[in-house]
């Protein structure tokens, strides 16, 4: 299907997604060496496992269902479902008057 | 799908959509709601030492303002979330959920989750963590109706094939992060750890709690509800789902942001505060969206109070947004933090935002539930208007509070000195919730005479008068 989302909206879309996602994978980047380096020689700092661990499993399923998700082609006309929702509530809502007639 | 087709396929919408079980959720949310505003009440009396009841064990504002915040999160909240899910979900997958009798087992229940919880704490029983005070024994029960919740609404929403609109995203991600959440802050510091690790497992809960399954059930029925009521799509779709999977991966890490300066390990306290300035980007993209798609259709403000309550919302969101970047900041947290300034914060976000929301989704729900128009709409508008007025006051008071409290204790003040420049502020705070509470009032008055007027409400009691 072609895509008929405007140029600059995707534009706009794309910068967006890099202004957060570049400087948080620094930040994240950094921390977790630090954490590897506490978790090696500092035992003080061992109880930290158990958030990060958390965190890394939390992280590790939603990049399998992004993963999963774009195999399946859910972002290939990622404006589309925007205006079928809209569509099916207008026939559903159509089909409530007329019931109710 | 062709119209032909839809009509061949989708059930009638009698078949799809539970409506009676959607108004029930409805009401029990109203309820909890007046419950909680008690509760807060009773706790703002006593800090301005005019307890009406003390030395009453059962009516101690220490454990009512447990229930206070602990029925506004299961109570008021959740209860409006699965009343609005049992609309939304149906007719975004246009099937209706898992099982009937499953959803009125769930809200029976939950009901049953939230009382005893609230029975619980008067008896003394909380469990040591905000939010997570329900008692030990309710625990694993809540847990069952959490796992229940999923399964009922994520049966549709797996069957749908290709591309999903942003809404069933956020809510298949809640039903799976509220789980675990939820398991994380009640099981792990009561079993697994204690301590300083308990502490930033608590901070992580809290958080989640509030990030995880409040903000993705709010996000996702806004999306939902706005174009909707604006009779027009959503600005950018694409955006909208660089909000998800940026609250998917920066949100988990940031709970500790409530815990800096504590013996939790620096790098753990920056890594929350990298992740909360990533979540700060999302929730814009969330912000840009909604002024996005209501560009060139500002008039709506005036005439479509549903609409108002979500643009209310929006804009307290911003200031949250806004409050949240001093916040985060170590220098900022020196002088705010333990005081009322998170309190003011805590309001805005709560009732600001995603209570004005579910507001707003109940002025516009109740009419088609009811099938009938509000039997006042004068009292829709001083509905909103109290609730609205009442909230900013009570939001603002609290946050100038915070800042002289912060003061007062970095200059040294004795700890009274504090508590004496509160007065003031605290006395405001109860005239500004009885303002919120006089609006809910109204709102429940309307309600009545809406019902009073309803054909459903005239054909029970024709059934009722026909000879057996
Ligand atoms: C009648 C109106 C209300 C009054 C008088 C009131 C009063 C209070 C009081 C006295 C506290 C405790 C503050 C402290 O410990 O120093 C509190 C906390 C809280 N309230 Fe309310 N409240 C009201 C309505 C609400 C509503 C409608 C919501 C949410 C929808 C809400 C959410 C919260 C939350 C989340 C906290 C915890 C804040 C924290 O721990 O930082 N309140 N409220």
């Amino acid at each position: 299907m072609q895509s008929n989302t405007p140029r600059s909206d995707w534009r706009f879309t794309v910068i967006l997604a890099f202004t957060i996602l570049l400087p948080c994978l620094y930040g994240f980047g950094g921390k977790f060496i630090e954490f590897i380096h506490i978790f090696r020689g500092n035992t003080d700092g061992m109880f930290a496992v158990t958030p990060i661990v958390n965190y890394l499993l939390a992280s590790l399923g939603f990049f399998c269902m992004l993963a999963w998700a774009t195999m399946r082609g859910m972002f290939h006309d990622i404006e589309a479902p925007k205006n079928t929702f809209l569509e099916t509530e207008e026939w559903l809502d159509h089909r409530e008057t007329e019931t109710a007639r | 799908m062709t119209n032909e087709s839809l009509t061949r396929d989708v059930p009638p919408n009698r078949a799809l959509i539970e409506e009676r079980l959607v108004v029930w959720y409805f009401l029990a949310s109203i309820a909890y709601l007046f419950i909680s505003m008690l509760g807060g009440f009773l706790m703002a009396f006593q800090l301005i030492r005019h307890n009406p009841f003390n030395g009453i064990e059962l009516l101690s504002p220490g454990r009512w303002r447990m229930i206070h915040t602990n029925a506004i999160a299961y109570g008021f909240l959740a209860n409006a979330f699965l009343g609005n899910l049992h609309w939304i979900v149906p007719r975004l997958t246009l099937r209706p959920v898992f099982s009937r009798t499953l959803s009125y087992l769930i809200f029976a229940a939950w009901q049953l989750v939230v009382l005893s919880t609230a029975g619980g704490i008067l008896m003394g029983e909380a469990q040591g963590l905000e939010w997570g005070e329900t008692p030990v024994w309710i625990d694993p029960v809540a847990q069952l109706g959490l796992g229940l919740v999923a399964v009922n609404f994520m049966a549709p929403i797996l069957k749908i094939k290709g591309p999903m609109y942003v809404t069933l995203w956020y809510f298949l991600a809640a039903f799976v992060w509220t789980f675990l959440t939820y398991a994380m802050g009640n099981f792990v510091p009561q079993y697994f750890v204690c301590g300083t690790s308990a502490g930033a497992v608590g901070g992580l809960f809290i958080h989640d709690l509030v990030g995880l399954f409040v903000t993705p059930l709010g996000w996702g029925s806004m999306y939902f509800f706005v174009p909707i009521l604006l009779r027009k799509p959503i600005w950018s779709h694409g955006m909208s789902m660089v909000g998800f999977w940026g609250l998917a991966f920066f949100y988990p890490l940031q709970g500790i942001h409530h815990f800096l300066y504590t013996p939790i390990p620096m790098f753990l306290q920056y890594g929350a505060i990298v992740s909360t300035i990533a979540v700060e980007m999302v929730v814009l993209t969330v912000i840009v969206n909604f002024f996005g798609t209501l560009k060139g259709s500002s008039r709506a403000l005036a005439t479509n109070l549903p609409i108002r309550w979500f643009f209310t919302g929006m804009v307290f969101y911003a200031i949250t947004c806004a409050q949240c970047a001093l916040q985060t900041t170590l220098t900022f947290q020196a002088l705010i933090h333990f005081s009322d300034w998170v309190v003011g914060h805590a309001h805005l976000v709560m009732f600001g935002v995603f209570g004005q929301w579910l507001l707003g989704v109940m002025t516009y729900l109740f009419p088609r539930l009811l099938k009938t128009e509000w039997a006042s709409p004068k009292l829709c508008e001083w509905h909103f208007w109290l609730s609205s007025v009442g909230l900013f006051t009570m939001a603002l008071d609290l946050t100038l509070a915070g800042l002289f409290q912060g003061w007062s204790w970095a200059a040294l003040q004795p700890w009274d000195a504090s508590v004496e420049i509160s007065q003031p502020f605290w006395i405001v705070r109860i005239f500004a919730g009885i303002a919120m509470f006089a609006g809910q009032v109204l709102f429940c008055v309307n309600l009545w005479k809406t019902w009073q007027q309803s054909p459903l409400n005239k054909a029970s009691l024709k059934s009722e008068a026909l000879p057996a």
